[in-house]
């Protein structure tokens, strides 16, 4: 177990640079999860963390020991990747032991773990299967297994989930948070999917073209995001914006969209004329009287709760609410928006206000 | 039932020529083995005489020999194919300037004729004028006599056989190499496992299909080694490379021992098949039966 301290880390492939000094600091035992979307260099980042890929700049230090140099072998990491990369021809209990028999160690040592972890993991009955037997699930596990007998200082996991169903991705999901709970390891993960980031993590790195957009706790990024994208990346269904600036009216400070459908604003310090974008997430849309006018263009009820698809002016908002509304497509009804619950950027640098 | 007609029917000409090419000349060669027949002696018709030809084959210390230096040559050569072979494939995996051109005509000789390679190989080999033993004694001052030497003649045929069938092994590895998945190798190099580790535990045993059938197919080839060899050292000097498919030649047509070259062939099949088969015991059928 150890801290990950990534810095400044930049990476070139001959002359085109795809990491632009990236700094990550992550503390012992942390559950970070990497998020982003695809080409954003989460997964090259993490493979520069296994040694798989080579840091161009900067540094990599893994428990206070930089590893720019080190081979992927002697960075005492464990890695799960996407396709789970078993042995095809090793036995699930040949796979889950093949890190301590590269290690050495002895027989009986290698038996007790791999059946140690073989109970934790629910394999202990596989153990003589081949990975071709096994289900997605049952895959899933014999990686994490291999991973976790070697009891390593870091775990890096590559969108382990990503290759199975819905379903069972919620159930991996909770077991990959037990089993982090239980080990206390230090944890890197990386997602492009917001709600496996958003329920794991202890802390998000949210990444997009090779450059951090924003590093925090879940519902901080959630309620803070600092930027256009992270506020768009983060929360599903995403956030609705509008484009509009700031006007004042008899010294009271209003938001103007540049369809002219007034919005109300928070107290804020953006300036009268301020070109800004205007963010509300769904969940915070309220449906009733003297509401903002929408004409209705979809409504998708789910049972729990009912989503509504709307235009003001040119704008499409989206909005979910608890309670099921009967409301007919084209009918008129009104959004209600809190206004402490409003984000908004500047236009020009896309940063919050 | 009408789609399983019509897939006969496409089959048929094949089948037909299976049959004919294959089949009937198959069975012919075990019904002639239990002949004496010998179109130029003075009865030149087939009479049957059972198994005596079967009996001369126990008894032919000539066959005995000549199997001894088969095996040895087919071992020399898979192995050192093999070796060469895996090794320039995983060059091949590499990239380099020039990889096209090298790997286009690394795999010339595979095109070429068994006979121009033997008759390329006895240029190359001809003492006094050939380039090999030319360029030995000039650089080591070693005289190379492929027809005096017993060593060195079947080391050359073994060369000769290197040379004409390492690209064969070199392709099929390539192809069973770019379609391994590299995941499973970055997990091992995490796991902790160096370079040889890799090769043992990880690369050989996913390859392990692909090289069984690339030494099935070169022992099958290099045990029924004629012409090449035939055309370099004639099976001499003595018999020291006097192969069972050389042997067979010199019985069934300057002897025109028809019955008897027949029962050799018969029994050489039959001990290519053993050898294959205990192969394919020894090292395929343990992952199948570990996998049931």
């Amino acid at each position: 177990m150890a801290n990950v301290k990534i810095d400044n880390v930049i990476k070139r492939y001959g002359a085109v640079q795809v990491m632009h000094g990236v700094d990550v600091d992550i503390e012992h035992g942390e559950f970070v999860v990497l998020v982003g979307p695809s080409g954003c260099g989460k997964s090259t980042l993490l493979r520069m963390l296994a040694g798989l890929e080579e840091i161009s700049g900067g540094t990599i230090s893994i428990g206070d020991k930089v590893v720019n140099g080190v081979s992927p072998k002697d960075r005492d990491i464990a890695m799960v990747f996407q396709s789970y990369a078993l042995y095809p021809h090793k036995t699930v209990g040949e796979n889950m032991g093949f890190p301590l028999k590269m290690a050495k160690r002895p027989k009986a040592e290698i038996d007790e773990k791999v059946g140690r972890a073989a109970e934790i993991l629910d394999l202990a009955h596989l153990l003589d299967r081949f990975p071709k037997q096994l289900s997605g699930g049952q895959r899933q596990r014999v990686a994490m297994g291999r991973a976790i007998v070697r009891d390593p200082q870091v775990f890096l996991f590559d969108e382990p989930l990503s290759n199975l169903d819905a379903k069972l991705r919620v159930t991996m999901r909770v077991e990959i948070k037990e089993l982090h709970q239980r080990l206390q390891t230090t944890i890197v993960y990386v997602t492009h999917d917001q709600i496996e980031a958003m329920t794991m993590a202890d802390k998000i790195v949210v990444m997009r073209d090779g450059r951090v957009e924003q590093i925090g706790a879940p519902l901080d990024l959630y309620d803070n995001p600092g930027n256009v994208f992270v506020a768009g990346f983060i929360g599903s269904p995403s956030m609705n914006f509008v484009h509009g600036t700031i006007v004042s009216e008899g010294g009271v400070k209003g938001f103007r969209s540049d369809d002219g459908l007034m919005l109300p604003l928070p107290e804020t310090t953006a300036t009268e004329g301020q070109a800004v974008t205007y963010g509300i997430r769904p969940e915070h849309i309220g449906v009733g009287e003297g509401g903002i006018p929408v004409n209705v263009v979809v409504v998708e009820p789910t049972g729990s709760e009912t989503q509504i698809f709307a235009r003001a002016g040119k704008d499409l908002i989206d909005a979910i609410v608890k309670d099921r509304i009967a409301a007919r497509p084209g009918a008129e009804i009104g959004f209600v928006i809190d206004p402490a619950n409003v984000h908004l950027f500047d236009r020009a640098t896309e940063k919050r206000i | 039932m009408h789609s399983k007609r019509l897939g006969w029917l496409l089959l048929a000409p094949t089948m037909i020529i299976l049959f004919f090419f294959g089949v009937v000349p198959f069975f012919y060669v075990i019904w002639v083995s239990f002949h004496q027949w010998n179109p130029f002696a003075a009865n030149p018709g087939k009479i049957f005489n059972w198994a005596a030809n079967y009996r001369q084959v126990v008894f032919d210390a000539q066959l005995l020999a000549s199997l001894g230096v088969t095996f040895a040559f087919v071992f020399f050569a898979v192995v050192s194919e093999l070796v060469l072979g895996y090794l320039l494939a995983q060059a091949f995996m590499k990239d380099f300037p020039g990889k096209a051109f090298f790997r286009t005509i690394h795999t010339l000789p595979l095109i070429m004729a068994p006979i121009i390679v033997g008759s390329i190989w006895k240029l190359m080999t001809t003492p006094s004028i050939g380039i090999i033993p030319n360029l030995l004694q000039s650089w080591f001052g070693y005289n190379l006599n492929i027809g005096q030497s017993a060593l060195a003649a079947f080391t050359v045929t073994v060369v000769m056989d290197v040379w004409h069938w390492t690209p064969l092994v070199t392709l099929s590895l390539i192809a069973a190499l770019v379609s391994l998945p590299p995941d499973p190798f970055e997990q091992a190099q995490i796991d902790g496992a160096g370079k040889r580790q890799i090769f043992w535990h990880i690369t050989l045993p996913m390859i392990a299909p692909a090289v069984v059938a690339t030494v099935f197919i070169r022992l099958m080839d290099a045990l029924r080694t004629v012409d090449e060899v035939l055309m370099l050292t004639g099976g001499g000097p003595g018999s020291a490379t006097r192969y069972i498919g050389v042997h067979i030649f010199k019985e069934v047509f300057p002897r025109t021992n028809y019955g008897y070259g027949s029962a050799i062939s018969v029994v050489v099949l039959y001990l290519t098949i053993v050898i294959c088969w205990l192969l394919y015991v020894g090292l395929i059928a343990p992952r199948n039966t570990k996998k049931g």
